[in-house]
């Protein structure tokens, strides 16, 4: 079980270094073929490790309390640093959590990997890709294997690290280098929040294992420290108000955004809410608010993504309306739920997002999906396995979103209170609007003749729709997509929460009954039908035209302003500022300082050097008078 | 009591002739125009202080003195100054006249303060008493007290040594590719 | 054996030092600088050695050894420079070496 998790953490790191020093010297495919394999292995490592837990027995009931896992294993390799008695050691964390977390990030992000094969191919540029891109694997697995807090805030910071340097990954592009900076300036928010929840840990309770979540905090430090944590889950999920950065990011290569921000980092923040659930239910008002921003979010994005007209967008607002539902369901304490939710999320987001590749590769780069109608006609499989991808998104049974979705809104219902319904109300809306812009999507871009701009554009790959390490992994996870929720059925059958309920037992107003269960689910499929009925109506028939509503269109375009509304409130204060100071302070006390210092030393340098004569007999003289001046001071003091 | 008093009147005028002599040829070296006497005179500077490191019981240094600054360091003296030659474009002295002055006025004023120094802190207590032990000052007493108690000044005094010798070759050395050039 | 106060032998070494002193003041050839400087440093190893005796230590002694040992470094590359001043054929006249000057 341990070797496992260490092979799983270890692998992808050693792809990294070997691609690095080989450099140059080793062939491009090899650099790609070093990342795919160390990824792999990772998810060998992973499977082993799960196998591990699954034979472990539970501790629950054992009298085992904290910091010991109720089920799984602690390792340490060393104690990594020590300062009074604050310690810290290099320790992993195998638990039914953690191991479902390897298992999906080791899992997908091979296929994504392997899928980038075929992407990158022919790029500069491309082993510096797999060896930022096995690093990104290396950070997510450290980020769920740390087996104490401080560990998780490293992997946090490397994610946010290799996001940065994937989503600018083709640094030539100005546009690529400002949206790096700007997640992970965003980023850098949610980290500093997250730090300074670990140093009130830290001042209170001198530990940072996840042992110390459970007791010994007084409510307003649990509070704190609960909102500290769901800052930075926030800043990383692309929750509302960090979320700006998440649509930028798709300046990055499309499996980046498959891998990183669809699939395993942005969805962090989902696994930090159900690892640190125990302060989340001492704080339960901040755990209801995470469940809130969900709420609030998923309606957002899912608001804004009807107006986008990138592939890639449109996918990127969903997955923050997605991750909006797996807050919702981690905020009201169905964790399983929730990281159900994630699970399946990361087979069709992937999915959803490498076939959007797929067509980009075909059609030349192109991502406005008004130039794509008709692509359906000349790449069936791709539009086949999109079909799926965007059926599980709107959760349409039997396809997987259904299972996982419609458990989160029904835990919703569950709570009972008003907030409950507001919740719940928010996640039928939810499914509504998802169903209108998956289908806006998949009827712009897939049936119908192919437009004149497709016909122009559009190549293969040698016959076929893309080079097998690309169509292998898509059919994969469409399978997957397709397939992947029926581990679960929430009111029949719920393996995955019994499997995590040693490591976070879903809370019990969160469990809804089987009426509710299916009352939910069926409200949610119809959402759903409905939304696909409109865009079938809006934008394959023609039927019905778009709402004119020239107001709403414009906000929703501007993505209601909140790239502005930062813009005016912090950096516009910041740069003015900066010009103040400059004018006011630096230009005359700073550098007028520097400038009279440098005179002021030059005028002195010019009276001084008249006593350099160059004469070593002056020089003498002087050390004598000195030597006379000094045994005078000796003599009048003595 | 007599012979002790002629002894100690032996000793004075011992003294009284290697101190004067001493001061002599000390003027005698910074007053010769042709630098070729006052390395001359630096011998007999040298060998009147040993006549007095000998009656301070330090047969040693007096030894070392003779051996090493009037055998060698003055012989090579003597060497540079015949291999110069006898150069006669530089002046006595000169230079700007407060220049002299203030050498003067220096070199009096060191003077000054050091024998009144010396005349505050000797306040009678500056006298030998006679009593040292025999070995006091001997060959084999500087040798044990050299190599056991101040090992590391020795060690570090020859490798002053050896990087001076080191530098002199080099300085000798790079004055040929000068001219060379 | 009495003989007179080791404050005599300071003396004359004070007076040494002054005249060694005046002889680097005021003289301007490089030779004669350097004999002078030797003076200085015996009128230190003599005052070294008289207050070795009154004091009965040793150290005193062996500091003389040691000084004689830097003023033998010091001749060696003064001469060194003598030799290297005359082969370039420059004067030893130490006021015209004065390319230092500020």
């Amino acid at each position: 079980m341990t070797g496992g998790s260490w092979l799983c953490l270890l692998a992808p790191l050693g792809g990294t270094i070997l691609i690095l020093l080989g450099g140059t010297k080793i062939p491009r495919v090899a650099a790609a073929w070093i990342a795919t394999t160390s990824v792999f292995v990772a998810f060998g490592g992973a499977v082993w490790a799960f196998f591990g837990v699954r034979s472990a027995p539970t501790n629950v009931g054992l009298g085992i309390v904290s910091p010991f896992p109720a089920r799984g294993e602690i390792t340490t390799a060393w104690t990594w640093l020590a300062s009074g008695h604050f310690s810290v050691g290099l320790q992993l964390l195998v638990d039914p959590l953690s191991a479902v977390m390897m298992l999906i990030v080791s899992g997908v992000g091979g296929l994504i990997v392997l899928y980038s094969i075929g992407y990158m191919d022919g790029d500069e540029e491309e082993r510096r890709y797999f060896a930022y891109i096995s690093f990104f694997v290396f950070s997510m697995l450290l980020l769920v294997e740390g087996g104490n807090l401080l560990l998780l805030l490293v992997g946090w910071g490397l994610v946010g690290l290799s996001s940065y340097l994937l989503i600018g990954f083709w640094h030539e592009r100005p546009s690529a280098v400002r949206a790096a900076k700007k997640a992970f300036v965003m980023n850098a928010f949610g980290d500093a929040a997250m730090a300074l929840a670990f140093f009130i840990l830290i001042a209170h309770t001198s530990s940072l294992s996840f042992g110390v979540l459970d007791f010994g905090l007084s409510t307003t430090q649990a509070n704190l420290v609960a909102l500290g944590l769901l800052g930075g889950a926030a800043a990383k999920s692309a929750q509302i108000p960090l979320q700006t950065w998440l649509p930028d990011a798709m300046e990055g290569p499309t499996p980046v955004s498959a891998l990183i921000h669809a699939a395993t980092m942005v969805t962090a923040g989902v696994y930090l809410i159900a690892r640190t659930h125990p302060i989340f239910e001492q704080a339960r008002t901040i755990e209801l608010i995470a469940a809130g921003t969900g709420a609030l979010t998923l309606l957002v994005a899912g608001l804004i993504a009807l107006v986008q007209t990138d592939i890639k967008r449109v996918i990127a607002y969903s997955t923050m309306s997605q991750i909006g539902y797996m807050f919702l369901g981690a905020g009201v304490g169905a964790y399983a739920n929730g990281m159900f939710h994630l699970m399946t999320h990361a087979f069709f987001k992937a999915l959803l997002f490498m076939t959007a590749g797929l067509a980009i590769h075909a059609l030349a780069g192109e991502q406005d999906i008004r130039n794509m109608r008709g692509l359906g006609k000349l790449m069936p499989f791709t539009k086949w396995c999109f079909l799926a991808g965007a059926l599980a998104l709107v959760g349409i049974p039997p396809f997987s979103g259904f299972f996982s979705k419609d458990s989160i809104v029904a835990s919703a219902a569950a709570l009972g209170t008003w907030y409950g319904w507001i919740f719940w109300v928010c996640g039928i809306a939810g499914a509504f609007l998802t169903g209108l812009y998956t289908f806006r999507l998949w009827f712009l871009v897939f049936p119908g003749e192919p437009s004149p701009f497709v016909r122009e554009h559009h190549h293969d790959h040698h016959g076929r729709e893309g080079a097998w390490t690309m169509l292998v992994p898509v059919g994969v996870l469409a399978v997957l997509a397709t397939v992947g929720g029926w581990l679960q059925w929430s009111p029949q059958w719920h393996p995955f929460t019994d499997w995590l309920a040693p490591a976070a037992q879903t809370l019990t107003v969160a469990e809804p009954t089987s009426t509710q269960e299916y009352l939910t689910s069926a409200a949610t499929v119809l959402a759903g039908l409905a939304g696909i009925a409109l865009a079938w109506a809006i934008y394959s028939e023609r039927r019905v035209e778009v709402p004119a509503a020239p107001f709403w269109r414009r906000t929703l375009e501007h993505k209601f302003y909140f790239d502005e509304l930062y813009d005016r409130l912090f950096y516009a204060p910041g740069a003015w500022a900066a010009s103040f100071l400059r004018r006011e302070f630096e230009e005359p006390v700073v550098l007028q300082t520097g400038r009279d210092l440098g005179e002021t030393t030059l005028a002195t340098g010019g009276l001084v050097r008249r006593i350099q004569t160059g004469l070593l007999r002056t020089y003498v003289l002087f050390l004598a008078a000195g030597a006379a001046g000094l045994v005078l001071a000796f003599l009048i003091a003595k | 009591m007599i012979l002790a008093s002629a002894g100690n009147v032996v000793v004075w005028m011992v003294w009284v002739v290697a101190a004067f002599s001493c001061l002599g040829s000390g003027v005698a070296v910074i007053s010769f125009s042709n630098p070729f006497f006052s390395a001359l005179a630096l011998i007999g500077n040298l060998a009147s202080l040993a006549v007095m490191y000998l009656l301070l019981n330090a047969e040693f240094v007096a030894a070392a003195q003779v051996l090493v600054y009037a055998g060698a360091v003055v012989v090579m003296f003597l060497f540079v100054i015949a291999y110069v030659g006898p150069r006669r474009e530089t002046p006595w002295s000169g230079g700007p006249s407060w220049q002299t002055v203030g050498a003067v006025a220096a070199a009096g004023a060191l003077l000054v303060e050091i024998v009144v120094a010396v005349g505050m802190q000797a306040n009678g207590s500056l006298h030998s008493d006679g009593k040292v032990g025999a070995a006091f000052g001997t060959p084999a007493w500087i040798g044990r007290v050299f190599l056991v108690d101040h090992l590391l000044a020795f060690e570090i005094t020859s490798v002053v040594l050896l990087i001076a010798a080191v530098g002199g070759v080099i300085l000798g050395s790079h004055s040929q590719r000068g001219t060379a050039r | 054996m009495t003989g007179p106060d080791v404050a005599w032998y300071v003396a004359v070494a004070a007076v040494l030092f002054g005249i060694g002193a005046l002889g680097v003041l005021i003289r301007r050839n490089t030779l004669v600088v350097l004999l002078s400087l030797e003076l200085m440093l015996n009128a230190g190893n003599l005052a070294l050695i008289a207050l070795s005796r009154h004091f009965h230590n040793g150290a005193g002694q062996i500091f003389a050894l040691a000084v004689m040992a830097v003023a033998a470094s010091e001749v060696c590359v003064g001469l060194g420079l003598v030799v290297a001043l005359n082969r370039r054929h420059l004067s030893l006249d130490v006021d015209t070496l004065s390319e230092l000057k500020g």
